[in-house]
């Protein structure tokens, strides 16, 4: 469903991701993890088609990124780290223009937004206009609009930041259903306890270098260790840190 | 299920509506007060242009004897006009533009749906040029109705005016749009540097223009071979090929009553008018048909085009900088030297700086040419107090834009400033020490080239002088006095601070002490000199008159820096975060 092959992209002369390669299938719950600055976001931007790589190809779907971008982004939804949301819409309104900017028919959308709205548990404020939400509320409307249109790809940055303890175990139920029902998740996050607990496979990238990528037994295997997924992070990329520095 | 093209134009128009509606709906409920202030505000300065336009035509109709290039000079200010307002107009539309269509947040946003990307671009530069034509129609309409009033025009002016209006917005703003797109997708990193060349070739450019077109007006108006040599020479802006003329023909000819066809086999209103639309939607339409193709990739290049971390280093202009305000202790020189480097690095807020203060003072370096040889001292004098007004209408928009966004923009990092060891008063000093610094220079340049240009007699270059600073400091002091009592700390756009309630009553204050302290401080000698028909002050009573008005001016300043400010700081002292 997402396929990276040999993707490299460099800024100027700083190469932020290198030669990576990547292939997820339908329904996979596939978690990237890494330090700050290793690549993470620019590899995001990358599957949703805002930056271009510089060479290699990203294929969602089997649509590539960059001739088929539009194709490719009708399949797919991104909940970036820090959300947009317009200030002067109500969170109903917001909803309705992504049902309507991904082609939902009129029913389908007015059954869909009851369906995400009781999700999310939006009822409250779904009519206020969005500027006067919280970090939470702005959270969960913006998941809200991403699964709108039964995306068969979502691509999350940094879900849980900011969210409280009820929020974040709604989210992981959610990503867990979307998985089984056959959505492929791409979860980017620094909270290793959420990889560990639903990631299928995991992928560790460092200074834009796949370093690491399997299942958490396989990552201890390669890690040389037994301990959790923290430990198995923390090692892997001990150890890449002074050979990236040659 | 994707959404075709006419579709996503139907949606962004849909979402267009419904935030005009919601905002419109929000600042009825919340804060009628904004509304009216803004309403009123930009009201009055309607008025003040049009009641100058009224007076200005009616001189002209009056005393046609007075005016160079009798016949032509309707047409010729029209066409000034025309070129002024568009070139206004390309270059607010790019920047708005480079900013909302590359760096805003809404773009990423929008660019990972599957929105097509002209449909992006369009929805975008339409917004632009709606945001940017406002100043078009409150400098522009006022201007054209007067002349409609003043010459008794046809019906067809009045009514045809609207659409002359909205078809002629499109081409500049096309233009804007085209120069954006090319620059970020050809010269991602140098786009600073051309956009500065850019706007110094426009300003060279339109010297040497007024230059040749003030050279050819000084000639004796009664001979008609010299008024057409005249005419000739400003081909520039009167070439058949040239929008801003045919906006200025197709308002003559329907201001003459004729749509379809005029005297001796020429054209009519309506046919500049096809001309003017067609033109605009042919280059709308091929601006976007680009943006398909390079929107996103200029996007990708802007994004990745430099280094991942860019490295900014302690500039000359810093140095400088501080060096110059070595009287001050460390830690508030420190302050200023960071808003300082916050304004010079964010180039869409001292390009409109530079635009303004380079456009005033190229008109004030050729007033002289233009009228100077044919007009007597009497008009000498009223243009000289009216360049000052000018420059203190450009130090409000410059403190209202800039200063008063200040401290509101500090909100959500205030965590730093409010655990240095510091006072928190000293936080406002160091933004009215940076204000007033920057005014001054701005201020005081500019009305010195104007007086100097005119040939003013020193005694009211000095106190043009000391208007001029007044206004500066004061100004400063309101808009930081005031922008601490009202901050505003979840917005994060200065823009958006200074159009809100504070922003806009800061606004109506600054124009108001502005008219307080030229009234007290410029006008008494200007007022003598037109009452006496000389520059000489006559009589101990009259310059002790000045003496005193100029005092209470002084005064008036004064209290307008040390009452906001000092409200300001105990607004900051009592602050919670």
């Amino acid at each position: 469903m997402i396929e990276l092959d040999r993707v490299t992209k460099t800024y100027g002369n700083k190469t932020a991701v290198r030669d990576l390669s990547l292939r997820l299938e339908p329904g996979e719950l596939f978690a990237f993890l890494g330090p700050n600055g290793a690549g993470k976001t620019t590899t995001i931007k990358m599957i949703c088609g805002l930056l271009f790589p510089t060479t290699g190809s990203v294929r969602v779907g089997g649509f590539d990124v960059r001739r088929e971008g539009g194709k490719a982004r009708q399949l797919l939804s991104y909940v970036p780290d820090q959300p947009y949301l317009y200030e002067k819409l109500t969170g109903r309104e917001f909803l309705q223009f992504i049902a309507d900017m991904y082609g939902l028919s009129a029913p389908y959308a007015a059954a869909r937004l009851a369906e995400v709205v009781e999700l999310f548990r939006l009822e409250d404020f779904v009519d206020d206009l969005t500027e006067r939400y919280s970090h939470g509320m702005r959270q969960r409307t913006v998941f809200a609009a991403a699964l709108l249109h039964d995306p068969r790809v979502l691509v999350v940055d940094e879900p849980t930041v900011g969210l409280d303890p009820r929020s974040v175990r709604l989210l992981k139920d959610i990503l867990r259903r979307l998985s089984e029902a056959g959505t492929t998740v791409f979860l980017s996050t620094h909270s290793l306890d959420v990889a560990q607990e639903l990631a299928q496979r995991i992928g560790i990238v460092d200074h834009g270098r796949l370093i690491g990528c399997g299942t958490l037994d396989s990552l201890r295997l390669q890690a040389d260790l037994s301990g959790s997924l923290e430990e198995v992070f923390l090692r892997l990329t001990e150890e890449e840190a002074p050979a990236s520095a040659l | 299920m994707s959404v075709p093209p006419v579709g996503q134009f139907r949606l962004f128009l849909r979402l267009r509506v419904r935030q005009m509606r919601n905002t419109g709906r929000a600042l009825l409920d919340q804060s009628a007060v904004r509304l009216v202030a803004i309403l009123a505000a930009s009201l009055t300065v309607w008025l003040f242009v049009y009641v100058v336009s009224h007076s200005g035509f009616s001189w002209i109709k009056g005393y046609p004897q007075y005016v160079p290039a009798f016949g032509g000079i309707i047409g010729l200010l029209f066409d000034f006009m025309f070129v002024a307002l568009g070139m206004m107009l390309v270059f607010s539309t790019a920047l708005i533009l480079y900013s909302s269509l590359f760096t805003s947040s809404e773009a990423w946003f929008l660019l990972a749906t599957p929105a097509r990307d002209d449909q992006i671009f369009s929805y975008k530069a339409l917004g632009a040029l709606g945001f940017s034509s406002w100043g078009f129609l409150l400098l522009g309409s006022p201007v054209l109705l007067a002349y409609g009033v003043v010459y008794g025009v046809s019906w067809a002016f009045f009514a045809l005016l609207p659409f002359f209006f909205v078809g002629f917005i499109l081409l500049p703003g096309c233009l804007g749009a085209l120069a954006c797109l090319l620059v970020v997708n050809f010269v991602p990193k140098r786009g600073k540097q051309l956009a500065l060349a850019a706007g110094l070739l426009v300003v060279v450019g339109s010297a040497a223009w007024v230059y040749r077109a003030a050279a050819a007006a000084r000639v004796q108006p009664e001979s008609r071979e010299v008024v057409n040599q005249f005419l000739g020479r400003l081909d520039v802006s009167q070439g058949i090929l040239v929008p801003t003329h045919w906006m200025t023909r197709g308002l003559q000819t329907a201001g003459q009553g004729y749509l379809l066809g005029g005297p001796r086999g020429t054209s009519g209103a309506l046919y500049y008018l096809a001309l003017v639309w067609s033109n605009g939607l042919a280059f709308y339409l091929l601006t976007t048909w680009l943006a398909r193709r390079l929107y996103r990739r200029g996007f990708n290049r802007l994004a990745t085009g430099g280094t991942l971390r860019r490295r900014y280093g302690g500039a000359r202009l810093d140095r400088a900088l501080s060096a110059l305000l070595g009287f001050l202790d460390p830690q508030t020189r420190l302050l200023i030297l960071k808003d300082f480097r916050t304004f010079r690095r964010d180039p869409a807020q001292w390009a409109q700086v530079l635009i303004f203060t380079g456009l005033l003072a190229l008109y004030f370096g050729n007033i002289r040419r233009l009228f100077l040889s044919d007009i007597d001292y009497a008009y000498q004098n009223s243009i000289s107090l009216l360049n000052v007004m000018t420059t203190g209408l450009l130090l409000c928009i410059y403190t209202g834009r800039f200063i008063y966004p200040m401290l509101s923009l500090e909100g959500r990092k205030f965590w730093i400033l409010g655990l240095l060891p510091l006072e928190r008063e000293r936080l406002l000093w160091g933004k009215f020490a940076f204000s007033a610094t920057g005014g001054l220079l701005i201020s005081v340049a500019l009305v010195l080239l104007s007086d100097l240009m005119l040939g003013m007699p020193w005694l009211a270059v000095a106190l043009h002088v000391l208007t001029v600073m007044v206004l500066a400091v004061g100004l400063s002091g309101l808009s930081v006095g005031l922008g601490a009592c009202m901050p505003t700390f979840k917005e994060t756009d200065p823009s958006k601070i200074a159009a809100g309630f504070g922003g806009t009553l800061n606004l109506v204050v600054g124009l108001f002490f502005l008219i307080v302290v030229v009234g007290l401080m410029s006008v008494p000698w200007h007022g003598h000199a037109a009452m006496t028909g000389g520059y000489e002050v006559v009589g101990a009573g009259a310059m002790s008159g000045l003496g005193v008005t100029s005092l209470v001016g002084v005064g008036a300043g004064a209290a307008a820096t040390w009452l906001p400010l000092k409200a300001g700081a105990e607004a900051l002292r009592r602050m919670e975060f």
